[in-house]
């Protein structure tokens, strides 16, 4: 009897350690939500923001909208993203909707068909601010009918890290501008004495993955931009077929292939590669992370031709959820969380680019890499919108990692995506960008 | 009074053959608003051609045994099935031969055996979560599993990273949870065989193997029956290990009828087409748990 219980006292300890630091992970944030003191009608808000930067934000700019006025109580909810998702999904189906719901932006086409965002086109559709809006970011929000249904709050690319320590020993003048000239820096840069990989970047099988392989498909190369409607075309495969290179020349990681872009910026940050794919956000914590271990530079992404970039367009919408308890109070809460000033503001303190050109954000730091990540959202590429974009993705994620890990040409990989891609975009196909 | 009493008498009898049905119902209820329906929702979703374009407009409409017969000629959704299977036998068969040696080792009465056998549970009282993350730390290419193998000269081996090695390494991360699950069974088995057996066996002169497959394996027959069942239950829908471990990747090598049946429905938002794969996943269950009714009753029958 007496050995029972020591033993399920030990092992109850035992479970005790190691759950601990599972509970305790919590996203820190000094200033609380303040209460409804005025008795405001409650609106729920819905958000995965977890990065410290904009999970402090959030709560900020809320308890300055509740106090600004008295008709609503914004009520932010931090709901992990795959929760998230899973949650708006079942919420098509059962009703239950938070009031105001964030969504990354390539999945608001799919939730904007499957009812879970209201229209509100009446409310928002003669707002004389919206022509300050950018066409991508604001497309994402609007259906094929062209009936709008929330807005942009942040938007983000994709851009290319340089160590630029390596570059210098490696014998490298010029960060590189062009896929050759990417290529060769790779080769030369990779390190296997200091376990040091040329290139870093994820390609895993979620939409991340299909985030950073996007501008290595849809590029530029000799002349000609390559598209996502022809996978088939003469250089589609030029930029798959150099980053398979890579792996196959041992100058990639093929843990690629289990990386988010978390991972392949750690990568890069703990100099275990010399250049990598991040993204805007990684700019808030950059130089904390690399620490002085090495210089770092941003440059625009080679994906093609000299003088040519490509990159994808990121960022997450606010929409108004079918049952919003009080849409004209939402949308008048949108948009002032979306006014040019509150958007330079965010932009500033979580990290971010503004979603509207008469937002001018003054970063206090990185000022070079933000610039650098404006002119980059010139080439940058929306996806979609399109309500089948998760299977769209799929497909790109899968004919890449068939090309990194079981050595398929990348223009075959290609052509069985395009299999798959081309009848769905032959029934609706993607905007013009 | 008497009127009461005949009344009585009569409700007697009404009750006596209705009062079994009464202790049945709330069971009965409990099971068809809490299983059946959802089952048979299911069901019928799986017959419609229900997705993300007409989910909201109401236009979905039924296609028969399209989205079974689309499935079966899908080699993705063949390769998941393959998955499902090796990943279930693989980890039973492991699991439960490890588990069954651990168990008669600890049945051993010596010091600290209970202490330890307490310790041996961790593995399965930690998240499923936490224990996907571990692997997925684990198995890296420079990780821990990959240090240890190379002091022995082998290595390194890509493990999460090739489509031919990824399955092992969920396979010995469900088994180091199972096994300690399959050990805590068999030891509560192990308990019921009598000792006063093993004492006139080897008095006969009967020796250890002997005992062990003349006694000690047909008396735990029930027990092993009871810890293969579940076992296969609890592998064959597994779904959190590899949703965090590897996401069912590379290329599917680790997707497995669970994950696949989420991704259907909640990545892609093929509602009808992923209602079909949890219908499949559960007739392959239905198949198992029928087969061991039967075995159970033969049981009964024969003793």
């Amino acid at each position: 009897m007496k050995r029972k219980l020591v033993s399920v006292i030990m092992s109850m300890a035992m479970v005790a350690c190691v759950s601990l630091p599972v509970f305790a992970d919590d996203a820190a944030a000094t200033t609380e939500l303040a209460p409804n003191d005025k008795g405001a009608e409650e609106l729920t808000l819905w958000h995965y923001f977890d990065a410290s930067a904009d999970a402090q934000a959030i709560i900020d700019f809320c308890n300055e909208y509740n106090a600004l006025q008295d008709a609503v109580y914004i009520n932010p909810t931090y709901v992990s993203r795959q929760e998230l998702m899973n949650q708006y999904t079942i919420g098509a189906v059962s009703g239950e909707l938070p009031d105001i719901g964030m969504v990354d932006s390539p999945d608001m086409a799919s939730y904007i068909s499957l009812g879970v965002f209201e229209d509100v086109t009446d409310q928002l559709g003669d707002w004389d601010e919206i022509k300050n809006f950018y066409p991508g970011p604001l497309s994402s929000c609007k259906d094929a009918d062209g009936k709008i249904y929330g807005l942009p709050q942040n938007s983000n690319c994709l851009c290319l890290a340089v160590n630029m320590d390596a570059l210098k020993e490696a014998g490298i003048d010029e960060i590189p501008a062009s896929l050759d000239a990417f290529k060769e820096a790779v080769e030369k840069t990779t390190d296997a004495d200091q376990s040091r990989y040329g290139f870093a970047m994820s390609a895993i099988s979620t939409e991340e993955g299909t985030f950073q392989l996007l501008p290595w498909i849809v590029a530029t190369h000799n002349g000609t931009k390559t598209s996502l409607s022809d996978l088939t075309a003469a250089d589609a495969a030029t930029g798959l077929d150099v980053l398979g290179g890579f792996v196959a020349n041992g100058q990639m990681s093929p843990e690629c292939v289990n990386w988010t872009q978390a991972d392949d910026y750690n990568q890069f940050c703990a100099g275990k590669a010399a250049l990598a794919e991040i993204g805007t956000w990684h700019l808030a914590s950059i130089k904390d992370d690399v620490n002085g271990a090495f210089e770092y530079q941003v440059a625009l992404l080679p994906t093609g031709d000299e003088g040519t970039s490509s990159s994808t367009i990121g960022g997450e919408n606010f929409g108004i959820c079918t049952g919003c308890k009080n849409t004209e109070e939402a949308v008048k809460f949108l948009q002032w969380f979306m006014s040019a000033e509150e958007e330079a503001k965010w932009a500033t303190q979580a990290g971010k680019l503004p979603i509207r050109s008469d937002a001018e954000p003054v970063y206090d730091y990185e000022e070079d890499g933000f610039k650098m990540f404006q002119e980059e959202m010139n080439y940058a590429l929306a996806r979609g919108p399109h309500a089948e974009w998760p299977t769209i993705s799929e497909q790109i994620y899968t004919a890449a990692q068939k090309v990194f890990l079981n050595g398929e040409s990348a223009a075959d990989a290609l052509a069985e995506a395009n299999a798959v891609i081309a009848p769905i975009l032959e029934a609706n196909p993607l905007p013009e960008q | 009074m008497a009127a009461v009493a005949k009344q009585k008498h009569r409700g007697k009898g009404i009750r006596r053959e209705n009062e079994g049905y009464a202790f049945i119902l709330p069971g009965v209820i409990y099971m068809i608003l809490v299983v059946g329906y959802p089952i048979v929702y299911n069901l019928i979703l799986s017959f419609k051609d229900t997705n993300v374009q007409n989910l909201a407009k109401g236009t979905s409409v039924f296609i028969g045994l399209q989205n079974y017969k689309e499935l079966f000629q899908n080699p993705t959704f063949l390769l998941i099935l393959k998955n499902t299977f090796i990943f279930t036998f693989g980890s039973l068969v492991f699991q439960f031969t490890i588990g069954y040696l651990l168990a008669l080792f600890f049945y051993k009465k010596f010091t600290l055996a209970g202490p330890i056998r307490g310790l041996m549970l961790i593995p399965y009282m930690m998240p499923m979560a936490v224990t996907g993350l571990l692997g997925q730390n684990l198995f890296l290419q420079d990780g821990l599993i990959n240090k240890l193998l190379s002091w022995i000269g082998v290595g390194p081996l890509p493990w999460l990273t090739s489509t031919a090695t990824a399955m092992v390494a969920v396979v010995i991360m469900n088994c180091w949870v199972g096994i300690p699950f399959n050990m805590l069974l068999l030891i509560s088995g192990l308990s019921n065989v009598p000792e006063d057996v093993y004492e006139a066996s080897s008095i006969d002169g009967a020796s250890k193997i002997q005992q062990f497959f003349r006694i000690t394996l047909p008396l735990m027959k029930d027990a092993i029956l009871a810890v293969l069942m579940l076992g296969f239950i609890y592998t064959f829908r597994a779904f959190d290990l590899m949703f965090i471990m590897t996401a069912g990747g590379p290329l599917n090598s680790t997707d497995v009828l669970g994950t696949y049946s989420y991704t259907l429905s909640f990545t892609q938002y093929q509602f009808s087409k992923g209602s079909a794969v949890a219908m499949v996943l559960f007739m392959c269950l239905m198949v198992i748990g029928i087969l061991y009714l039967i075995l159970i009753v033969k049981g009964e029958k024969d003793e």
